[in-house]
């Protein structure tokens, strides 16, 4: 509802600004300006987030000192702390990040956000930044219609950067014509009351415009002008601080469990450090007169004493959260929970990763080896296999052996509830995100991905097959068919736990390509059992009908140890992509693992 | 003349991408099949010590995949020796 109004109202208020004055206009068409520049500025970061910004990621943020750094260093290049936010939550729900490194990072990028006050004090108000804007566009126009994605993301940036100073400069003019006309300063509220009241006026700007760099320049334009008291100034410039952190509660949204908390720890942070600032606003005032005149800043610098009063203020939120963050961290899990539900959902995947390259493959990659591992439980639960016993070191024979008693569990059930929704999730994911890419090794590791998820569905497909003459045969009189069972049962808990060997291991000879001894030994085995069947039918050891089934049976062990196996190897193999894909051109396929045990029998037979 | 014609080459492998990558696709490959043939040797060695019947099967086994591996990776490695020359030239 309040939606529904907002806009109009918006477009209401604007459209009679525009009517009663020149300036509004001026004003206004500057921060649409400015605020373009803004997208344009993260369109061209984002065609850079490929791989270098998430590689850089990965290495600098395993301490929080590095976190922290890493944060204000991005946000003071990006000059977009809500860019920041919103990667950071992509990488946070993609399991990238710990909560403690991504909190870390938002420390740092609210550091970091305050050298665009400093800029814009420093040099934006004094120079004339129209004139750097003009061949800035020009010549990032031309780039960003190039070919060459790089080229295209310098573009970006150029034709962002130009309209930053292009809005910063009808900001600025807007202001200055105003003072000719009314002067704004005329409103200011002094006391406690101005300072709630401005700081509000800064929230609901922010808001509207999801940007705190934008609203910060409108106030240092409007305070250059004169047309908004210093006082008023920094209680606007509180407000744009806390208002800044609708940005990364919108990102989180989509986002998953991790994703919402860091949102909240970010509003906590902000809203605590806009409350220590209001309450101790005159004492701050104070400290920062101090330090400019330290800094040789003018006494009626007012603009670059409000970038040091921002800076000071981010600061002191810093210093006052620091020691408090792993209580945060507990706090924020504490309250917000891990979803606990009938179906399974996505843990990993969601919209905010899906825009970055990097994050999307890793996301869907844990999204598919939990998959794999809920299956695991799935197909032991369905070939009656102990959980405990399986995870033991017991030799795989007396696993099966201590498993003797079959596991009353609704496989189908269990499939339906934590397997297919999630594969379905993982599906059209990893769909939406390799449609958004063009470039043919991503979306190779994606289809690998993809193929891997439905190796796991096709096995636990297999495992309910198996599983009805399993159940049956395991509670039989015959011995004899139970244990050819027992070898079928023998054969998947090898496969399973031979990969998940070459899963933990860091031993170079058992990379993925070491199952292809495995895949091997499941052709061999099989054959095997399939050839002492006719054996113990001869014996009358089993009947006809226990052969017929044992025989399709040993069809379906077979096709799930396939099946686990390739998604083992599409899963678990090299993190290096050029190495990974040689392993895989390498690996051998069903018919040549075929041709070597027949020619392994043709030389026997020789 | 030849210098000339060599750095020529050495700006054209530097410019396309497609030979930039057949070169990783090149390098990765020779990377694994030299690991593969450390694992052979190592298994070989291992083969030649124990005196474990089930053992020696299970490592006589473990060698023939890897062989076949190889074979497999050398000829994918010829193939990719050709294409590169086909390009530079």
């Amino acid at each position: 509802m309040l939606r529904r109004i907002l806009l109009p109202t918006i477009f209401l208020l604007l459209g009679y600004g525009f009517w009663q004055s020149d300036e509004f206009k001026t004003v206004t068409a500057g921060v649409a300006i400015f605020l373009f520049g803004m997208l344009s500025l993260e369109e061209g970061f984002k065609t850079f987030t490929g791989g270098t910004l998430e590689k850089i990621l990965k290495q600098s943020t395993n301490k929080l000192w590095k976190s922290m750094t890493f944060g204000v260093f991005t946000t003071s290049i990006m000059q977009s702390s809500s860019l920041v936010s919103v990667i950071t939550i992509s990488f946070l729900s993609a399991g990238l990040l710990e909560l403690s490194s991504a909190i870390g990072i938002i420390f740092g990028a609210n550091l970091g956000t305050t050298t665009g006050a400093w800029l814009v004090a420093g040099f934006g108000l004094k120079v004339n930044l129209s004139a750097y804007a003009m061949p800035m566009l020009v010549f990032g126009v031309i780039l960003v219609f190039q070919q060459a994605r790089n080229l295209k993301g310098v573009g970006y940036v150029l034709t962002g950067l130009g309209f930053l100073f292009l809005g910063i400069h009808y900001m600025k003019e807007g202001f200055d014509s105003f003072g000719q006309t009314i002067n704004l300063a005329d409103y200011a509220m002094t006391g406690y009351a101005g300072v709630f009241a401005f700081a509000g006026i800064g929230i609901l700007a922010t808001v509207v415009m999801q940007s705190s760099h934008a609203t910060l320049v409108l106030i240092l334009a409007a305070l250059a002008s004169q047309q908004v008291s210093y006082e008023n100034a920094l209680a606007l410039a509180i407000g744009s601080n806390v208002g800044t952190t609708i940005t990364a509660i919108i990102g989180s949204l989509g986002s998953g469990t991790d994703g919402k908390r860091l949102a909240v720890a970010h509003l906590i942070f902000n809203v605590v450090t806009g409350l220590i600032a209001i309450l101790g606003i005159y004492q701050l005032m104070q400290a920062v007169g101090w330090i400019s005149s330290h800094l040789g800043i003018a006494e009626d610098n007012y603009t670059l004493q409000l970038a040091v009063f921002h800076t000071v203020f981010n600061l002191i939120g810093i210093v006052v959260m620091l020691p408090l963050l792993n209580r945060l961290v507990i706090f924020l899990e504490k309250v917000i929970l891990d979803d606990e539900v009938e179906v399974e959902l996505p843990r990993y995947l969601n919209k905010a990763s899906m825009g970055m390259a990097d994050a999307a493959v890793e996301a869907a990659r844990k999204e598919t080896t939990r998959l794999y591992d809920l299956a695991v439980d799935v197909i032991t639960d369905g070939l009656s296999i102990r959980h405990d016993v399986f995870q033991s070191d017991e030799k795989i024979k007396r696993v099966v052996k201590q498993s003797s008693d079959v596991i009353d569990k609704d496989i189908d059930d269990l499939y339906e509830r934590k397997l297919k929704a999630l594969y379905g999730a993982i599906v059209e994911f990893v769909i939406q995100t390799r449609g958004g890419y063009a470039e043919g090794q991503l979306r190779e590791l994606l289809n690998d991905i993809r193929q891997a998820g439905q190796h796991v569905i096709e096995a636990v497909k297999g495992v309910k097959h198996l599983r009805k003459n399993l159940i049956r045969f395991m509670q039989s009189d015959n011995d004899v068919i139970r244990k050819e069972y027992d070898k079928l049962r023998r054969l998947i808990v090898k496969v399973l736990r031979e990969i998940d060997v070459v899963r933990t291991s860091d031993d170079p000879s058992r990379s993925v390509l070491s199952l292809d001894k495995l895949k091997l030994e499941i052709e061999e085995k099989a054959d095997n059992i399939s050839n002492g069947l006719e054996k113990l039918i001869r014996k009358q050891e089993i009947d006809v009908l226990m052969a017929t089934s044992l025989m399709n049976d040993i069809s379906y062990c077979r096709e799930i140890c396939w099946d686990l196996v390739e998604a083992g190897s599409l899963l678990f193999s090299s993190i290096d992509r050029d190495e990974k894909a040689a392993m895989k051109s390498i690996a051998l396929d069903e018919h040549e693992i075929i041709e070597m045990i027949e020619t392994a029998d043709g030389e026997l037979a020789g | 003349m030849k210098v000339t014609k060599k750095l020529l080459r050495k700006l054209k492998r530097i410019i396309s991408a497609e030979q930039k990558v057949q070169a990783e696709k090149y390098n990765s490959l020779k990377k694994v099949l030299k690991s593969l043939r450390i694992e052979k040797v190592r298994l070989a060695a291992e083969l030649e010590k124990t005196s474990d019947e089930q053992e020696q099967e299970e490592i006589a086994s473990r060698l023939k995949v890897i062989s076949v591996q190889r074979k497999k990776g050398l000829n994918l490695l010829k193939e990719l020796k050709k294409q590169r020359k086909k390009s530079e030239a």
